[in-house]
């Protein structure tokens, strides 16, 4: 449109004025609270997402007006919203971004709630240790997942290799790369795709080697020498054929529909627990998941329970008592359980847990089954990171693995390169 | 054409006529104005507005959430000093535009001569042409390309008729810019829609009397078409730099909006995003948007001031 008005265009946009008057009067006779929602997820998410909240609109009077967004979209918006001032009420939070919008009072505490409007009697307690800031609760966690290797079993049998366990190590990892090779399905398949640029898996990685990715006060908890032997780790496995080659590696932009798992180049991919029921959704063969390889055979401790996601209330919000209590129907009522599954992770409040026990399909049990048996993989949760680790893990991480990957860089280069650029997006704040 | 519209007695007459009932200039200017109205709000109020407040916070640090905190101007100074980001977008845009926009036009020319040589059925021609202009900036066809030139995609499929085994042209960070030229190029339809009609501008006496002279095709091109179309390439050829530089939509959809691998489709535009909106440093990213403000700038005033060596008004 080039600034002209038209009749055309003044009948859309009158008829639409009149259709949201027409709405607003609706809204203005229904009783309760009319509250706006945003999050991010898959059409699946949404469907669950709405009709819980179709749910609670028809316990409670009043509307729920729900919003969703891809992940990269998401934040863009929200920020956005916020610094307009018109966030909605109840928005999804990330484990990553809780300090940042909690210290800017983006979003509120919800502690004055606790036992009124948001019944958190039997919440697990590490759940809501995940959604608190300096003592007080931001974020009520949506779900408890942690990192999880996704295996396509289809393949594995076909290779007639049995399926890994949550004993593989990177070892036994050589192993089953090689039986691929050997077996050559599926138009050469790999047994894993190359995950040397993602953080999570070199989170867990640098975990069982006893150090981290960041301290408490949001600095580097590794050194230069760790990047070196984690390149040089994923170049031994690039060399012998056990992960993707680094061009198939680059077809994987971030979306689960481009993974070497759905794409069929591998047949192993390190994820989260929670995106078993996402990526099964997208795969025709079966799949199953373990834990991350293992350093050595008896080494644990790199996984941890964290909040998939959390619900937070705006700092800008009027109605912040009806949107706990909308948080609260949300974790911890049966039926609304019932809908939402283990789409989101696996439920905190042991109320929901029980009323979807009994429904579950394999999948989320599979999930529910791994998430509350970790043993021995299971360590304490980290702090939250700082502000620059998306950045990182996109700017720095991401683009040094390629560089790696395609031989323009070695592992020894890469090393002090990662920290030195690394420190300086840390200290830009 | 309407006679009377374009006889200037003929409106004086009617103005006369009218007078009485508009009385004066006054009014007149008054309405005209008012009609103008929805369009003034619009610039200053969507354009000159945002602008002067994205200069201002360009000496800013603004994150969206707090308000923006003064730093002077070192935003500017870490982006000419330690930016690898900004080096590296800016190379890839500079390679961008200084291949894409003169295969675009020579490939725009090439195709309006072939038209404008008076074929049957022209109009299906030209529309045929132009489609890729039309689509060409949308999300369907930056999707469709990540198909053809991936690795096992449409052109590699052509390859292998021949026994060649190509690369992953999408996802190997030699080749990932050029299939972005290529797109941009296949898009040749505005500007040789715009040729088309300055071909048609040239009096065909002209070229009458250059073969009677013994000139031949290249001669008659070289000496004739040329020139007299200088014109219009000047006007394409700084229209369609401008473009160049603002392309965004096929390397964001292509790469996923990580100007990935290794930074080779990072163009300028793409950095500018992830900047504002992947990391929320809104004054750097307003900074980044003044410098290449700037840089276009430089690049019109260039071709201006070459203009009156190589382009003939008569």
């Amino acid at each position: 449109m080039n600034g002209q008005i038209d009749r055309r265009h003044f009948l859309k946009a009158t008829s639409a004025l009149l259709a949201m008057g027409a709405m607003g009067s609706r809204m203005a006779f229904a009783e309760g609270s009319n509250l706006r929602l945003i999050f991010w997820g898959s059409q699946t998410r949404a469907q669950v997402t709405n009709a819980a909240a179709d749910l609670y609109g028809k316990r409670e009077g009043g509307s729920i007006q729900s919003e969703f967004l891809s992940w990269n979209d998401y934040w863009p918006k929200l920020a956005t919203q916020t610094a307009g001032g018109n966030a909605p009420d109840v928005l999804q939070m990330d484990y990553r971004y809780i300090v940042e919008y909690a210290a800017r009072q983006a979003i509120a505490p919800l502690d004055e709630f606790i036992g009124n409007a948001l019944n958190l009697g039997q919440f697990d307690k590490d759940q809501l240790a995940g959604g608190s800031v300096g003592g007080k609760l931001y974020g009520i966690s949506l779900g408890a997942n942690s990192c999880a290797t996704m295996i396509n079993t289809d393949a594995f049998k076909e290779a007639g290799i049995a399926v890994p366990t949550n004993t593989l190590t990177y070892d036994s990892l050589r192993d089953i790369g090689a039986a691929f090779k050997k077996a050559n399905i599926r138009g050469g398949i790999r047994a894993i795709a190359d995950t040397s640029g993602l953080e999570p898996v070199l989170e867990n990685w640098l975990r069982q080697r006893g150090k981290a990715l960041y301290t408490a006060d949001g600095k580097l908890a590794f050194d230069a020498n760790d990047i070196v032997q984690w390149f040089k780790l994923w170049t031994d496995l690039r060399e012998a054929g056990i992960c993707v080659t680094a061009e198939d590696q680059a077809l994987d932009t971030g979306s689960l529909e481009t993974s070497m798992l759905v794409t069929g180049k591998a047949a192993m991919f390190p994820a989260n627990s929670n995106q078993l029921v996402a990526l099964q959704a997208l795969v025709k063969d079966k799949l199953a998941l373990c834990g991350y390889p293992r350093v050595a055979a008896t080494t644990g401790g790199g996984h941890y329970r964290k909040p998939a996601m959390l619900f937070s209330v705006a700092g800008s919000s009027k109605q912040k008592a009806a949107a706990a209590k909308f948080i609260s129907f949300f974790v911890s009522d049966p039926d609304a359980a019932k809908l939402l599954g283990t789409e989101r992770g696996i439920p905190c409040s042991a109320a929901a847990r029980e009323a979807i026990a009994s429904t579950l399909n394999e999948n989320s049990r599979m999930a529910l089954d791994f998430v509350t048996n970790l043993g021995d993989l299971l360590g304490p949760i980290p702090p939250s990171p700082p502000k620059a680790a998306g950045e990182i893990e996109l700017s720095v991480l991401r683009t040094l693995s390629q560089e790696v990957a395609f031989g323009t860089k070695t592992p020894e280069n890469a090393g002090p390169e990662f920290v030195a650029l690394a420190n300086d997006l840390l200290s830009r704040g | 054409m309407d006679i009377t519209a374009s006889n200037p007695a003929a409106r004086a007459n009617r103005r006369a006529a009218t007078g009485e009932l508009s009385r004066g200039f006054g009014s007149r200017e008054r309405y005209g104005y008012l009609f103008l109205a929805p369009w003034f709000i619009g610039f200053f109020g969507l354009s000159v507005g945002p602008m002067i407040w994205s200069f201002y916070l360009s000496f800013t640090n603004f994150d969206l959430l707090t308000d923006p905190k003064w730093v002077g101007a070192s935003n500017y100074i870490r982006m000419f000093t330690t930016d690898p980001k900004f080096m590296t977008s800016m190379r890839v845009t500079l390679f961008f535009v200084v291949l894409s926009v003169p295969l675009k036009l020579i490939a725009a020319l090439t195709v309006a001569l072939l038209l404008n040589r008076g074929m049957k059925g022209l109009p299906i021609y030209r529309a045929l042409f132009y489609l890729p202009s039309l689509l060409g900036a949308s999300v369907a066809i930056a999707i469709l390309w990540r198909q053809i030139f991936a690795g096992n995609g449409l052109v590699n499929k052509f390859l292998a008729l021949f026994g060649i085994a190509g690369p992953s042209w999408i996802s190997n960070p030699s080749y990932s810019l050029w299939t972005l030229i290529i797109l941009s190029v296949w898009q040749f339809g505005s500007p040789m829609i715009i040729f088309l009609a300055g071909l048609r501008q040239i009096p065909a006496d002209v070229y009458e009397a250059a073969s009677l002279d013994g000139a031949g095709r290249w001669r008659q091109f070289i000496k004739i078409t040329l020139p007299l179309l200088s014109p219009v390439v000047f006007f394409n050829a700084i229209i369609q730099t401008i473009e160049a530089f603002k392309n965004f939509t096929p390397a964001f959809i292509i790469s996923g909006g990580t100007g990935n691998p290794i930074n080779s489709t990072l163009f300028y535009t793409l950095y500018l995003y992830q900047e504002a909106f992947g990391f929320f440093r809104m004054g750097y990213a307003s900074a980044l948007a003044w410098v290449l403000l700037a840089l276009v700038a430089i690049f019109t005033a260039f071709a201006f001031l070459t203009a009156k060596y190589w382009v003939h008004y008569d």
